[in-house]
């Protein structure tokens, strides 16, 4: 019990050098070798991106521009569609993200009581599940969409996946981890399950709630096909939609010498990077944003007291 | 949403029958004067006793107007190289909307545009989808496999009476240009159940594109038969061709596709009297399929043969020609088996990193015969067609936007400048939602440019010749343009491709796919089996199995379906004869 | 008391209810389509139109093909494979990640492994044709080093299953790891004071308070992947197969796009998907089921 203290704990710049935490540095390297390596494909596409047309087309770029220029982003920038796009998928998200985390969170508390609190939720549970691996597939959707007056408009982007199931089953789980005793001392204090939900369980659950925004958010900006399927129009594509069809593979199967214009020119190769590295620059810089979320329970210490 | 109703689209339907023929009976006096050629626009049944709303020439206007809608693809070229130059003009309201809605009296509308190219995966789930939906629009751009089902469903006007009454003499000359294979496709029954717009059979033509400043590196004269392929492929891997001191060159194009307009060996098989995935016709007058006989065995052996002695590039059979382009744009390889328009793409790209370099197109090459009676395998590229909707107002709307079309382009009244292709847009063509082109219209210009360069003189070009002969010229100049213009020069000028296109054309050297109908059911079942199964074993057999993989391939072909495919081929051959 | 208990859990019912909405609307009537699966479908006839009944043949005809065994093979081999590996590596890092002291570094490092996921694989794919190559890239650079063969790993059926796996992981991992760092956040880092005080070590913590704090997240992302068994990822496969590989590569989504799409056999490609998703639900059934009686532990 009595702790010794030495001279070298009192004195911290005593001289007696620390031992080497092998660990650390270890573990520190291989994580950074880690993160370097997933940074490479990217910091070639931005090479690319800034190289000139030829040097793209014959492979020569690796980690560097060759023929530094700026044509391709001149040309990105020009076309209006690209930034209209990139609005509507921002749209898309200021809409969809919300409304998911609003729907979840209120789908996922009651899931999460036990059965005997809340009878039938299991019955909910596996209704809501299942939505999860059975699918109509494309063409009822699309009627199902269509019929709604859905067609050509946000919400066909916004809301048929506003419900994501994935991130219920998750968020009502990190629900259940929550100390039942908080549960209780509100109940005890005249709290409803709608205060308790919102005022508790919210607040605690931020870095889950967090999390299931990125994903929310990541899934919205991704998502390419819907796009293209429930859109009257080019000019309402989100941005995936409209990168879909210069960054596919293209089939060179039937291909008449019009249609080689655009390989040629639209599909180049820097045009397509620099495309990819501003269409994927937004949603990467979210992360970092939400990171401030991801700290540690505030609330749990105060329980114990 | 629609309701079938089968009996009020009776009534309908026998309404229409009735009305038209009594148009057409009161017409029948007329037809003397009107049903000709190249008359002039907004030409109105004036001096008949036919009724008012006289819509009985191929270029009659509407008056009222009408309303069509369509359906449309927003392909990349006239996105970013039309419309973003032209002011004024969008995709819905541009200078061949206007045209169509001023002169016809037909005004486009569309239920949705989708962007990408007319094959794309997204079009035509897109349109499967409105097919499900039950919102088909009234004139709607599909493929054989599309119409099949619209034809089945029993959704689509049958158009042969329109055509023949509607469709001007220009329109019909220019879509038989190659033959009746295009409307043979369309036709059910004996009926036209749509009108094609015809693809150029042509234009898949296949060549011998080879670096010929290697062939001056090495001493070597361009190929005149299979051997002296074979010679310069292997010179070109061993060689050392492009002097640089290091053993980086290959001989031949592949790519894991095997087939396609860029690197596909087509050409190459063709010189063995091979010809995959297309359907000929034996001596028995019965069609095979190409992929299963004996002379593809010949033709793998050599590729075999060529890839052991490291002329292909090793990884050819995971990289795609989009992959592939790369090393020919780092001057890698030196023989290419392509289309015509290769060096626009990726040709070009070579160039472009090194100006030292030039590809010439040569002939397809054989040892079997002269290069001059060498076959020419050619796809049947016709692959969409514009199905009028049954019930619509007026069917043969369609047909008088196809007459205005070629009219405008070709016609007596064309203003090529105008809707064809402008200095500074040039793909106009392409906002039009009909498309027909005479499918020899390359080698025509071709041959106006051919005959222009022996009289020295070229003023009396027009239309696209002309086009093209400026940016020979402009290549020849010498500029920094015009070198971007080194693909056309070396498809137009003496030594260009077209010149091989036309002696092919002149040789009787182009042997047509034989099969045009839709796919057969069996087809529709088993033929991405069957494919995928070629391709693989076609691949592996190059990369050195045993050649009698071959064998077992041509009986599991057959076992796994193809002996049913090729009954139902025939079954459909005879329908035609 | 029945009463009471009803009006007490009345509200809980309410919350449910706008879920209830979007799915009925979204899920559930559109799964009306699966009717699809047993119709030879046309879809120019339209949904509701007359399409023919063919029961169990689309099935059928799909089991039949030749080489569907080998798909399904294929497509279970590589599935678990990333299954397993999806989720060891990312708890894993996360674990690791935990360790740093640097709040940037840590930070900075969480950023940049998951920009992977945001590249497609149509681009991934010609970056890995150039650094897999068996006489160029890099990787068969450090192998011929060692004096080994060089793999020809796209290549070759005896690797490409391992390449897609591994670059998959490597794809993904960074967007798994935030899940579990997010559920590291949630332990009480009182339990981790109490264990330093005990003398444990790092090792020690890892085992005894940091997995079992994700426990929970695990055996919930565990479980859900094994629904997911039969997808073993179509947008990879198709970017990176080619005929030499077809046959350890092609898999069951690859397969159906071509049959199903291609030729547009809807009702094939239906069938397929319902096949599909009938093996989820069993083997999610039966590990919730066996999660339940075993741990005592409700999945959902």
């Amino acid at each position: 019990m009595n702790k010794i203290t030495t001279r070298s704990q009192l004195i911290p710049s005593s001289g007696r050098r620390k031992p080497v935490d092998w660990f650390t540095v270890i573990n520190t390297a291989f994580l950074i070798i880690a993160a370097i390596i997933c940074i490479l494909p990217l910091i070639h596409i931005i090479a690319v991106s800034f190289s000139s047309s030829s040097a793209a087309s014959a492979g020569y770029v690796k980690l560097w521009p060759v023929d530094f220029t700026w044509s391709s982003y001149e040309y990105t920038a020009s076309r209006e569609q690209f930034w209209r796009s990139m609005l509507v998928s921002i749209e898309r998200i200021a809409i969809g993200t919300p409304l998911t985390l609003f729907l979840i969170t209120l789908a996922a508390y009651p899931l999460s009581k036990e059965s005997h609190v809340f009878r039938f939720r299991a019955v909910y549970a596996w209704v809501f599940f299942i939505t999860m691996l059975f699918h109509g597939g494309l063409i009822p959707t699309y009627i199902t969409v269509k019929e709604l007056g859905l067609l050509d408009s946000i919400w066909a982007l916004a809301l048929p996946n506003a419900v994501a199931v994935f991130s219920v089953v998750l968020l009502l789980n990190f629900f259940r981890e929550v100390p039942k005793e908080l549960e209780e001392a509100a109940f005890m204090d005249g709290a409803s399950y709608w205060t308790t939900l919102w005022r508790i369980y919210v607040p605690i659950s931020k870095p889950a709630l967090a999390t299931l925004a990125l994903f929310s958010m990541v899934e919205h900006w991704n998502h390419w096909f819907d796009g293209l399927i429930y859109m009257g129009s080019p000019s309402n594509y989100p941005l995936q939609s409209y990168l879909q069809t210069i960054v596919i593979q293209q089939n060179l199967m039937n291909v008449t010498r019009e249609e080689l214009m655009s390989l040629a020119e639209v599909s180049d190769r820097t045009l397509k990077a620099s495309q990819i590295f501003l269409g994927s620059m937004p949603i990467i810089l979210a992360y970092p944003f939400l990171q401030k979320y991801f700290v540690k329970g505030i609330v749990l210490g105060s329980v114990k007291g | 949403m629609k309701e079938f109703n089968p009996k009020g689209k009776m009534l309908k339907l026998s309404t229409l029958l009735l009305a038209s023929t009594l148009v057409f009976s009161a017409c029948s006096g007329n037809n003397g004067n009107n049903g000709n050629v190249a008359a002039p626009n907004g030409n109105t049944n004036s001096s008949t006793e036919t009724p008012v709303e006289s819509n009985n020439g191929p270029m009659t206007k509407y008056d009222p107007p009408i309303e069509v809608s369509m359906v449309r693809n927003l392909s990349d070229v006239v996105e970013n190289n039309v419309l973003s130059v032209l002011d004024g003009e969008t995709f819905e309201d541009n200078r061949w909307s206007r045209v169509y809605e001023d002169q016809l009296g037909i005004k486009i509308t569309y239920d949705w545009v989708i962007k990408g190219n007319p094959d794309s995966d997204q079009y035509k789930q897109k349109l499967n989808v409105t097919l499900a939906s039950g919102e088909l629009p009234d004139v709607t751009p599909v493929d054989a496999v599309q119409l099949k089902q619209l034809v089945d469903a029993d959704l689509v006007e049958d158009m042969t009476e329109y055509y023949d009454q509607f469709a001007s003499p220009l329109l019909k000359d220019i879509l038989a240009q190659e033959g009746p294979a295009p409307f043979d496709a369309a036709t059910y029954n004996g009926k036209l159940m749509a009108i094609p717009q015809t693809g150029s059979n042509m234009e898949s033509g296949m060549y011998l594109w080879v670096r010929t400043d290697w062939l001056k590196n090495l001493g070597l004269q361009p190929p005149k038969t299979m051997s002296d392929a074979r010679k310069i492929s292997q010179a070109f891997a061993k060689d050392d061709p492009d002097k640089n001191g290091v053993d980086d060159t290959y001989g031949l194009v592949a790519t894991k596709d095997l087939w396609g307009g860029f690197g596909g060996l087509e050409g190459f098989m063709a010189g063995y009297n091979a010809y995959p995935n297309i359907w000929l016709e034996n001596d028995s007058g019965k069609l095979e399929y190409g992929s299963i006989q004996p002379e593809i065995r010949t033709a793998l052996l050599a590729l075999q043969d060529m890839a052991k002695n490291g002329e292909l590039d090793k990884e050819f059979g995971i990289k795609d020609g989009g992959k592939v382009s790369e090393d020919i744009a780092s001057g890698k390889i030196g023989m290419n088996y392509g289309q015509q328009w290769n060096s626009i793409w990726p040709l070009q790209l070579n160039v472009n990193n090194d100006p030292e370099a030039q590809w010439q197109a040569f002939p397809i090459v054989s040892d079997i015969t002269d290069h001059t009676s060498v076959k020419v395998p050619l796809q049947f590229t016709t692959t969409k067609f514009f199905a009028v909707r049954k019930g619509v107002e007026n069917p043969e709307a369609v047909i008088k936007l196809f007459n205005m079309h070629v009219e405008k382009n070709w016609g007596e009244t064309a203003e090529f400048d105008k809707y064809y292709a402008p200095p500074e847009a040039e793909s106009v063509w392409q906002l039009s939602p009909v498309q027909p082109a005479p499918p020899k219209k390359n080698v025509e210009a071709f041959r106006a440019i051919d005959a222009a360069r022996i009289a020295n003189d070229f003023s009396t070009l027009e239309g696209e010749a002309k086009t093209i002969q400026e940016k020979i010229e402009a290549y020849e100049s010498g500029s920094e343009e015009g070198f971007a213009l080194w693909g056309w020069e070396r498809i137009y000028s003496a030594e260009g491709s077209m010149g091989i296109a036309d002696q092919y054309d002149k040789n009787n050297q182009y042997l047509l796919d034989k099969f045009v109908g839709a796919p057969t059911p069996t087809m529709v079942e088993r033929q991405s089996t069957l494919e995928k199964l070629q391709n693989e074993v076609f691949v592996k057999i190059i990369l050195g199995e045993p050649i009698d993989t071959f064998d077992k391939f041509v009986e599991d072909w057959t076992n796994l379906g193809g002996e049913q495919i090729t009954q139902e081929v025939n079954e459909w051959y005879a329908t035609t004869k | 008391m029945n009463i009471k208990k009803f009006r007490r859990e009345v509200p809980l019912h309410f919350m449910l209810l706008p879920g209830l909405i979007f799915i009925i609307i979204f899920s559930y009537i559109p799964m009306g389509g699966l009717v699809i699966a047993f119709q030879k479908f046309i879809p120019a006839k339209g949904l509701f139109g007359d399409q023919k009944w063919i029961g169990l043949d689309n099935f059928r005809y799909v089991f039949e093909l030749p080489s569907f065994t080998q798909i399904v093979w294929n497509t279970l081999y590589i599935s678990s494979l990333k299954l397993i590996l999806g989720l060891i590596f990312p708890i894993i890092f996360a674990i690791l990640l935990n360790e740093l002291k640097s709040q940037l570094v840590k930070r900075s490092i969480q950023t940049t492994i998951y920009l992977p996921y945001f590249l497609s694989w149509v681009v991934l794919g010609g970056i890995l044709i150039d650094i897999l190559s068996p006489s160029k890239g890099i990787i068969n650079q450090i192998i011929t080093s060692f004096d080994i063969e060089p793999i020809f790993f796209l290549g070759s059926n005896d690797w490409f299953p391992v390449t897609l796996v591994l670059s998959d992981v490597w794809k993904n991992f960074g967007y798994g790891t935030i899940v579990y760092l997010a559920a590291i956040t949630g332990i009480d880092p009182g339990l981790y004071e109490a264990a330093t005080m005990d003398g444990a070590n790092r090792w020690h913590k890892a085992w005894h308070i940091t997995i079992p704090g994700m426990r929970m997240v695990i055996v919930l992302l565990a479980v859900l992947s094994l629904g997911q068994l039969l997808n073993a990822g179509f947008d990879q496969v198709f970017n990176l197969y080619s005929p030499q590989v077809y046959e350890s590569g092609d898999i069951l989504d690859t397969f159906v796009y071509r049959i199903g799409l291609l030729d547009a056999q809807y009702g094939v490609a239906t069938a397929v998907g319902f096949f599909k998703s009938i093996v989820s639900f069993i083997l999610i059934s039966v590990s919730y089921f066996f999660a339940y009686r075993v741990a005592k532990y409700r999945i959902f």
